[in-house]
């Protein structure tokens, strides 16, 4: 699972405010090269929660990307490429997406998170 | 997936409580107050009976797709729905495929979506998505952003593996969720697509409110999906004979009880959804059918299904009685767009 998907998902169990974002437990996480493409980067860029990502990206173990961003650093090459590593290149195959509010965990196995609520969660 | 499934959903004028739930013959007197009490005594069990059966449909449901994914995959390729075909011709399986990706461009034309994929859609979510097809299929088309969900570990995994196997593993991803309960914050996608999953869903208006939820202001939805026919204003319900042959078709794919297509338009005005369309395609897939029981019955198919396991052959008998729903024009295969207001 990418930081891109995690930055999209949500906790959905009944009486949660804001289940989003939600924490990460790593147990193995894994790098897999793939083709940068600095259109498809700024396309997304508006719709990216950055904190959620910068936060994310660092309990994966990569802290190379900025606090703060503007659009005008969309330019930059360098900015590109790191934003590009932690969104699409760092995948969580094993570990967990935790609920920010309730702390239930959603695991995560073989990079596919299991977001099915139990019958008393909905 | 039991017998009696509980159609206690909402706003379905197909559905009424069970009478014998109530504790009464027919005909009897009863003071208010108790048929009060009885009324709700009979709702809370039928409401914890209902949660008991969608429990065990949700289970019945991902099982089902587990099993037969990879033999539906070998046979029909990476879409799992119904192609899109000119009525009354002959098809074999050969023009199955190129039909299936006809039904998704014609399911994007009917909603008015511009051919134009730069004016396209940027996020979607494929409710119901099956192996990805559909979601590989519109993150290719738009460049867009395609999350997937379903029931399926077994299917999740597949569909993440093809879009990787396709350099699409950016663009395209999937995860194991509920379509009643979607893990994501509202109004998060341009495009809200639920190809052909509509059916398995237990509670229509959750449904429905779940779609709504997480499209953006101004957002398409389009839902594909089998429905019965309309009710006439003087039918409170569905005859007898047509009620036992969906029942049948449920059993054998995982089906909670069917609705109409103007429940699910009822649905969409209550949430004040614009520009809403419907039409009823079940000419354009009727070729469908025929087609898959000739396939299934060669030899290397029939060893695929063999091999699938049970829930996939009791699927497989079930085929006759779809043919038999579209020709009494009782299953209608439909379609539903509409806008999200901006």
């Amino acid at each position: 699972m990418r930081l891109l998907t995690h930055n999209m998902l949500s906790s959905n169990i009944k009486g949660v405010a804001n289940g989003f974002p939600l924490g990460i437990e790593v147990e193995k996480v894994i790098e897999k090269q793939v083709e940068l493409s600095a259109d498809f980067l700024r396309n997304l860029f508006p719709k990216i929660e950055w904190k959620a990502l910068v936060d994310a990206a660092r309990t994966m173990g990569y802290a190379e990307l900025p606090e703060e961003v503007d659009s005008s650093m969309l330019d930059s090459n360098e900015f590109l490429t790191k934003f590009h590593h932690a969104l699409l290149e760092l995948h969580l195959e094993e570990g967990a997406l935790v609920c920010p509010e309730t702390g239930r965990r959603f695991p995560v196995t073989k990079g596919i998170p299991n977001m099915l609520l139990h019958e008393d969660e909905v | 997936m039991t017998t009696s499934v509980f159609p206690t959903c909402q706003l379905l004028h197909t559905c009424r409580p069970r009478p014998h739930l109530l504790h009464r013959t027919p005909g009897s007197t009863t003071n208010n107050r108790r048929q009060l009490t009885l009324a709700v005594t009979a709702t809370t069990r039928a409401m914890e009976a209902e949660r008991k059966n969608d429990g065990a449909l949700k289970k019945g449901i991902a099982e089902f797709y587990d099993e037969s994914s990879e033999m539906w995959e070998d046979i029909w390729g990476d879409h799992m729905h119904h192609g899109f075909y000119d009525p009354d011709s002959t098809v074999s399986v050969s023009d199955h495929r190129a039909a299936q990706i006809r039904m998704i461009d014609e399911a994007l034309r009917f909603a008015g979506l511009s051919e134009d994929p730069t004016k396209g859609p940027k996020s979607v979510v494929d409710v119901g998505c099956g192996i990805g097809g559909s979601s590989r299929y519109l993150a290719r088309k738009y460049e867009a952003k395609c999350q997937g969900i379903t029931l399926s570990p077994v299917q999740a995994q597949r569909a993440n593996a093809l879009a990787a196997a396709q350099g699409l593993a950016d663009k395209a991803s999937f995860q194991v969720a509920d379509a009643l309960e979607q893990p994501f914050p509202d109004g998060q996608f341009d495009l809200v697509w639920s190809m052909e999953s509509g059916e398995h869903m237990p509670d229509k208006a959750k449904f429905v409110n779940e779609l709504v939820r997480v499209a953006a202001p101004g957002a398409t939805i389009i839902i594909v999906t089998w429905c019965h026919r309309d009710l006439a204003p003087s039918e409170e319900a569905l005859q007898p004979w047509e009620k036992e042959l969906l029942n049948k078709i449920c059993k054998s794919y995982y089906l909670p009880a069917w609705c109409s297509t103007v429940d699910y338009v009822k649905l969409l005005e209550s949430l004040s959804l614009q520009d809403i369309k419907t039409a009823d395609w079940s000419p354009y897939v009727a070729p469908f059918w025929p087609a898959v029981i000739r396939s299934a019955l060669t030899w290397k198919d029939m060893t695929s299904l063999l091999r699938s396991g049970l829930k996939s052959i009791k699927g497989a008998l079930a085929m006759p009685l779809m043919i038999q729903g579209f020709k009494k024009d009782l299953i209608k295969f439909a379609i539903i767009t509409c806008q999200k207001p901006e």
